[in-house]
C-alpha cells in the first residue's frame, strides 16, 4: 500500500497521484483525511483505497471500478454515479450515499443520511443501520438494504428498483407499495450481506413502486399540426393559437405539452438596430476573411479552452428529444463549421462524440447518461441548473420516445413518460453547488472547462452566484429560447426575454466588479448573425442557436417534437421514422447555414467599421421600441427601424 | 447560503480558546462562503454592565457616528467602562440596568447596532474568516461558547451589516447563526411586529432570532422554542442559537441543509460538514452525527 498523506498533501495532488498509482495497478492509503472532500473522485483503476479516518463530500465519486474503504464516517454523496466497484463507510454516511449509482456496491455500517440512492440506475446500496427521510427518492433501478428503520417515506417517487427493509417501514413515499418477497431475492440478499461479512437474523419488507405515476392518464395524440409559424402570429385576440390548444385541450384534459419556444410577442433582438446604414455591408470580397472572429471560451481559470472559429456554438439538445441521427447530424456540421457541439440531457454517444470535434457534456438532476468515461472524452463539462424556455422545471420525454436503447444509456426502465427531476440531488444550495463544481474538475484533473446552464428567471442574483462558485462560462437562455417537450404555459408564461437576461447579467457582473471572471454565451430565439452580432454589441462572447439549426436540418415546425413521430425523422426515436432523415445530408445543410451565420457576422462587423468581432459595442446600437429601450437603456430611435432587414436576407456562402 | 459553526464547553468555569476554536472551524468551510465571515462570542457577564457593538465606518464616518453614540448614552444616563474603535465597529461598555429593549430600539436611531449583551459580542465583517480574524484578533478572544459564521451572499449585498450572526434586535445576548432560506418570512415578520417588535434588516435569519428571543421572554425554554420553530418556519434550514447560557439547533424536516454535530463528555461542537469538526482534531476520526430532519435540541453549560 502506497500511503498518501493529507495533512502534508492538498486533495488535488492527492488525487492526480491516486489516479496515477490506479494506472500502476498500486493500493493507496490515505493518511489523515481529516473529513475532506473529493477524496478519490474520477479513479477508473481497480485498486484499493483505504481511508484511515472520515472522508467528506463525494468520496470515491464519479470512479470506476476501484474498492474503497473508509474506516470511519463520509459525508454527502458516497460513491456518486460510481459505475462499478465497491465502497465500504466504517461508520456514518451523510446525506445522499449512492446518489446516482450505476452498478456499485455501497456498503455503510452505521446510519444513513436523507435522501439515500437517490436517483440511482443500478447496484445496491446496503446500511446496516437506520436510513432516513426518503430513501430511495426517485430511484430508477438497483437494490437498498436496509438491516434497520426505514425513515419517513420510504421510496418516494421511485420508478423502479427495489427497497428491502430489516427493521421498521416508517411510512412509504408517494407511489411506492409494500410487496412480497420471494426466496431467491432473500438468497440474494444473504449472499451479499455475507459477502461484506454482516450478520443480520430478522426478516426483510420489500418497497417498489406502485405504478400510479409513472405515465400520464392520457398520452399526447398525434394531430393535425400547424406550423409554429403560422401558430404563433398573434395579430388577433382569438387566433390559430388559442384554436389549437382548445383542441388539443378537450382530447387530454389536462395542460397540453409540446415543442418550440414561447408563441407570445416579447421584446427581443429584433427591437434593436444597428445606429450605423449597413447597406453596403457585406459588398465586398472575401468579407469573411477581413474579420477576426475566432473566440475561445472556457480558458479564463487555467482549462482547455474551446476554440471557436467564430462566437458560436450549439445549444444542448438532447439525443432523447432528437434521434441519434439528427444528433450526429449537428455534430458532422459543427465540426465542418469548426465551432462546439453540447450533448444536452441524456447522454454521449459514440456517434455523437465521433461527429463532433469539440463537444460539451451536459450534467442533469438525473444524471441520466453521466458518467466518468464520457466525462473524460468530453471537451467541457456542463451542470444544467434550468434552461429559459421552462425555467426550474425538468426535461419531458414521452413513453413513446423511452425505447430500450435510450433507456439502456440513461440507465432507467423503458416505456415511462420520463420527467426528468427539475432538482439536482446535492444542488440545494450555492453553497453545495461550490463542492460539486470542484468534484468535477477534481475527476477531470482540471483539464475541461465548467459550464453552467441558467434559464432566465432570477438572472441577477445566479450570476453572481456562477461567478463565485468559479464557472468558466454561463450559458444564459431566455424566456424565448425551445424546448423538445414542455407544457404549453410555462413556455409562454415562465421566465424573462433573452434581452433582459443579458442586461440583467451585465449589471449584476458590473456590481460586484467581476465581468473579467466569467464568460456569457447567450441563447433563446436567436435567428442568425444579426441577431448574434446584436448579442455580442450587448456584451454577450458567443451566442448558442438551437432551433435555427434543426430548421437549417429539416425541421417542419410542427411543434409535435414531444410526440415522437416526427415526419422528418428528427425528433423520434422511431427507427422507421429515422431512417427519412439523412444525416450527411442534413450536416451540410446545417453546415451551409452556419456559414451564412459567419458571413454575417463579418459583413456587419466590418460595416461597423471593425476588422475584429471583440471591437463590437453597445454604442453600436439603437432600439426601435420604449420597451427594448427601457430593457436595454438604448437610446429609442425608432427611425433606424428595418435599416437591417436588408441584411437578414442577403447571405452568401 | 454558507457554513456554520457553534462549540460550547459543558463545564465553562474556565474560559477557553472560543475565538480560536471558531476560526479554525469557519476555515474548514470556507469553501461554503467566501463572501464574509462573523462570530458570536460569550465572555464573562458582568451585572449591569452592557456590552454594545455597532458599525461605525472609519475616518471622519467613525468620528461622528462616535459622538452620536457618545451623545446617546449620556442622554439614555448609560456611563461609558471603556471603549474601542476597531475595523468598521465600536465597542463600548456601559453601566446600565433599564429595559434593554426600549434602550436598543432607540439606539438603533442614533447608530447601526450589531449585537447587545451581557455577555455577547457579535464581530462580523466582510473577507473570510482569515481577513476578518486578521482584521479583529478574534483568535485571541477566550470566553464560555460561541457560533460562527461564513456567508455566500446571494440575494442581499456584501457588507458587513447584512453578514451574520444575526442579534435577536432587542434582546439581550441572543444571537443566530442560519444556513438555508425562510419561505414564509414575510407572514411571520408581520405577526412579529404586530407583537411590537421592530426588524433592522429584510434578513431571515433576524426574523429566527427574534421568533425564538419572543419565546424565551414569555418563559418559554429555549428547546421548546425551538420544537415550535420546526412547524411555524417554512423552508430549508439548519441554523444555531445560542444564549447566554445555551446553544441549540434546529434542522427543517426536507433535510436539505447540511448539519454534523460531535459531542463528548466535555464539549459539544456543531458545523455545516464534519471538516470543519476535524480541524479542532486534526488526524482524528470523530463519532459525529448528522442530526436527523425535523429535529432539535440545546446545550446549556455549567458554571
Ligand atoms: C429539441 C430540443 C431539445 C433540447 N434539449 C435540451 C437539453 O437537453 N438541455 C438543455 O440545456 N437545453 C435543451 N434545449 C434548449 C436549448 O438548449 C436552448 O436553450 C434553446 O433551444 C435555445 O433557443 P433557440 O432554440 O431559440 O436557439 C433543447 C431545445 C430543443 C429545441
Amino acid at each position: 500500500m502506497v500511503p498518501i498523506d493529507l495533512g502534508k498533501t492538498s486533495v488535488r495532488e492527492g488525487n492526480e497521484q491516486i489516479r496515477q498509482h490506479g494506472q500502476n495497478g498500486e493500493d493507496v492509503e490515505i493518511i489523515n483525511p481529516d473529513a475532506r472532500h473529493h477524496i478519490g473522485v474520477g479513479l477508473v483503476h481497480p485498486i484499493t483505497v483505504k481511508v484511515h479516518g472520515s472522508a467528506g463530500y463525494f468520496c470515491a465519486g464519479l470512479s470506476d471500478s476501484a474498492r474503497f474503504e473508509v474506516e470511519s464516517n463520509v459525508g454527502w454523496g458516497v460513491g456518486d454515479n460510481m459505475y462499478s466497484g465497491s465502497v465500504i463507510v466504517g461508520g456514518n454516511a451523510g446525506a445522499i450515499p449512492g446518489v446516482a449509482i450505476r452498478g456499485a456496491e455501497i456498503v455503510i455500517h452505521g446510519n444513513m443520511g436523507s435522501r439515500a440512492g437517490q436517483v440511482m440506475k443500478a447496484g445496491t446500496l446496503c446500511c446496516a443501520g437506520n436510513a432516513n427521510f426518503m430513501a430511495g427518492y426517485m430511484m430508477y433501478g438497483g437494490r437498498i438494504i436496509i438491516l434497520g428503520d426505514s425513515g419517513e417515506k420510504v421510496g418516494e417517487d421511485m420508478s423502479a428498483g427495489e427497497i428491502f427493509v430489516g427493521g421498521k417501514v416508517e411510512d412509504l413515499g408517494s407511489d411506492a407499495e409494500l410487496t412480497d418477497i420471494d426466496s431467491a431475492e432473500i438468497e440474494e440478499i444473504m449472499e451479499f450481506l455475507d459477502r461484506y461479512e454482516i450478520p443480520f437474523k430478522g426478516s426483510f419488507q420489500k418497497v417498489v413502486n406502485a405504478g400510479k405515476k409513472l405515465r400520464y392518464a392520457t398520452s399526447e395524440q398525434q394531430m393535425r399540426s400547424i406550423p409554429f409559424f403560422t401558430f404563433s402570429g398573434t395579430s388577433d385576440y382569438w387566433n390559430p393559437k388559442i384554436q389549437e390548444d382548445l383542441y388539443i385541450k378537450s382530447q387530454i384534459g389536462r395542460y397540453r405539452i409540446r415543442g418550440y419556444g414561447g408563441a407570445r410577442p416579447l421584446p427581443h433582438l429584433s427591437d434593436l438596430a444597428f445606429k450605423k446604414d449597413l447597406s453596403a455591408a457585406g459588398n465586398e470580397n472575401n468579407i469573411v476573411s477581413k474579420v477576426k472572429m475566432s473566440t475561445e471560451i472556457g480558458g479564463i481559470n487555467g482549462a482547455n479552452p474551446l476554440k471557436l472559429s467564430m462566437p458560436v456554438m450549439i445549444a444542448p439538445m438532447s439525443y432523447g428529444a432528437l434521434s441519434a441521427s439528427t444528433k450526429r447530424a449537428i455534430g458532422l456540421a459543427s465540426t465542418m463549421s469548426d465551432i462546439a457541439e453540447n450533448t444536452g440531457e441524456g447522454g454521449m454517444s459514440d456517434a455523437q462524440r465521433g461527429a463532433a470535434k469539440q463537444l460539451i457534456f451536459q450534467m442533469l438532476g438525473g444524471r441520466l447518461g453521466w458518467n466518468i468515461h464520457d466525462m473524460n472524452r468530453a471537451d467541457g463539462l456542463e451542470i444544467y441548473i434550468s434552461q429559459g424556455a421552462k425555467p426550474g422545471l425538468g426535461g419531458q420525454l414521452m413513453a413513446k420516445k423511452v425505447t430500450p436503447e435510450l433507456a439502456k444509456i440513461r440507465g432507467i426502465p423503458a416505456g415511462i413518460d420520463l420527467r426528468s427531476p427539475s432538482r439536482h440531488p446535492d444542488i440545494l444550495g450555492a453553497d453545495d453547488l461550490v463542492i460539486k463544481v470542484e468534484e468535477l474538475r477534481e475527476a477531470t484533473g482540471y483539464r475541461l472547462p465548467v459550464s453552467i446552464k441558467l434559464g432566465a428567471g432570477r438572472v441577477r442574483d445566479d450570476i453572481k452566484i456562477a461567478v463565485k462558485d468559479g464557472f468558466d462560462f454561463v450559458e444564459l437562455d431566455g424566456m424565448q429560447g425551445s424546448t423538445g417537450a414542455g407544457s404549453a404555459e410555462v413556455i409562454d408564461y415562465v421566465g424573462i426575454p433573452t434581452l433582459s437576461a443579458i442586461i440583467e447579467a451585465l449589471d449584476a457582473l458590473e456590481e460586484i466588479g467581476r465581468r473579467q471572471d466569467i464568460q456569457i454565451v447567450l441563447m433563446g430565439g436567436i435567428r442568425d448573425g444579426v441577431d448574434a452580432v446584436k448579442a455580442l454589441c450587448l456584451g454577450a462572447d458567443a451566442v448558442a442557436l438551437g432551433t435555427s439549426t434543426i430548421i437549417a436540418g429539416g425541421c417542419i415546425a410542427c411543434m409535435q417534437c414531444h410526440v415522437g413521430q416526427c415526419v422528418t425523422g428528427i425528433a423520434t426515436q422511431d427507427p422507421e421514422h429515422e431512417k427519412r432523415y439523412e444525416p450527411e445530408v442534413e450536416a451540410k445543410n446545417i453546415h451551409r447555414f452556419l456559414e451564412s451565420v459567419r458571413w454575417q457576422i463579418a459583413a456587419i462587423t466590418n460595416g461597423l467599421g471593425y476588422n475584429d468581432v471583440s471591437q463590437l459595442s453597445r454604442d453600436d446600437l439603437v432600439a426601435l421600441t420604449p420597451e427594448a429601450a427601457a430593457i436595454t437603456g438604448l437610446p429609442y430611435e425608432p427611425q433606424y427601424g428595418d435599416a437591417d432587414l436588408d441584411i437578414h436576407v442577403r447571405s452568401v456562402v | 447560503m454558507c457554513g456554520i459553526a457553534g462549540i460550547m464547553l459543558k463545564d465553562s468555569s474556565e474560559p477557553f480558546n472560543t475565538g480560536e476554536a471558531l476560526v479554525n472551524m469557519l476555515n474548514g468551510c470556507q469553501h461554503r462562503g467566501p463572501d464574509s465571515t462573523g462570530f458570536a462570542l460569550y465572555g464573562q457577564a458582568q451585572e449591569n454592565k452592557l456590552k454594545l457593538r455597532l458599525f461605525v465606518g472609519q475616518g471622519k464616518e467613525a468620528d461622528t457616528a462616535i459622538n452620536r453614540i457618545k451623545k446617546f448614552l449620556q442622554e439614555q444616563g448609560a456611563t461609558i467602562v471603556d471603549d474601542e474603535h476597531v475595523g468598521e465597529a465600536y465597542r463600548v461598555t456601559v453601566n446600565f440596568s433599564g429595559d434593554i429593549q426600549k434602550f436598543s430600539y432607540a439606539l438603533e436611531h442614533a447608530a447601526k447596532v450589531v449585537s447587545i449583551g451581557n455577555s455577547l459580542e457579535i464581530i462580523k465583517d466582510v473577507g473570510s474568516a482569515e481577513d476578518v480574524d486578521g482584521r479583529y484578533n478574534i483568535h485571541n478572544y477566550r470566553g464560555s461558547h460561541g457560533l460562527g459564521h461564513v456567508r455566500l451572499a446571494t440575494e442581499s449585498d456584501v457588507k458587513p451589516e447584512a453578514a451574520h450572526p444575526f442579534w435577536a434586535t432587542g434582546f439581550a445576548d441572543v444571537a443566530i447563526v442560519h444556513n438555508g432560506q425562510i419561505t414564509n418570512y414575510w407572514k411571520m415578520r408581520r405577526r412579529l411586529e404586530q407583537r411590537g417588535y421592530e426588524f433592522r434588516t429584510d434578513n431571515d435569519s433576524e426574523l429566527i432570532a427574534v421568533y425564538l428571543a419572543d419565546k424565551l421572554s414569555q418563559g418559554i425554554a429555549l428547546k421548546e422554542a425551538l420544537k415550535t420553530s420546526i412547524d411555524d418556519l417554512d423552508g430549508t434550514f439548519s441554523f444555531l442559537v445560542s444564549t447566554k447560557d445555551e446553544i441549540g439547533y434546529a434542522k427543517d424536516r426536507l433535510a436539505v441543509k447540511p448539519m454534523v454535530m460531535y459531542e463528548t463528555d466535555d464539549l459539544v461542537a456543531v458545523a455545516s460538514e464534519e471538516v470543519s469538526l476535524n480541524k479542532l482534531f486534526p488526524g482524528q476520526a470523530l463519532n459525529t452525527k448528522e442530526p436527523p430532519p425535523g429535529t432539535y435540541n440545546t446545550w446549556s453549560r455549567s458554571t
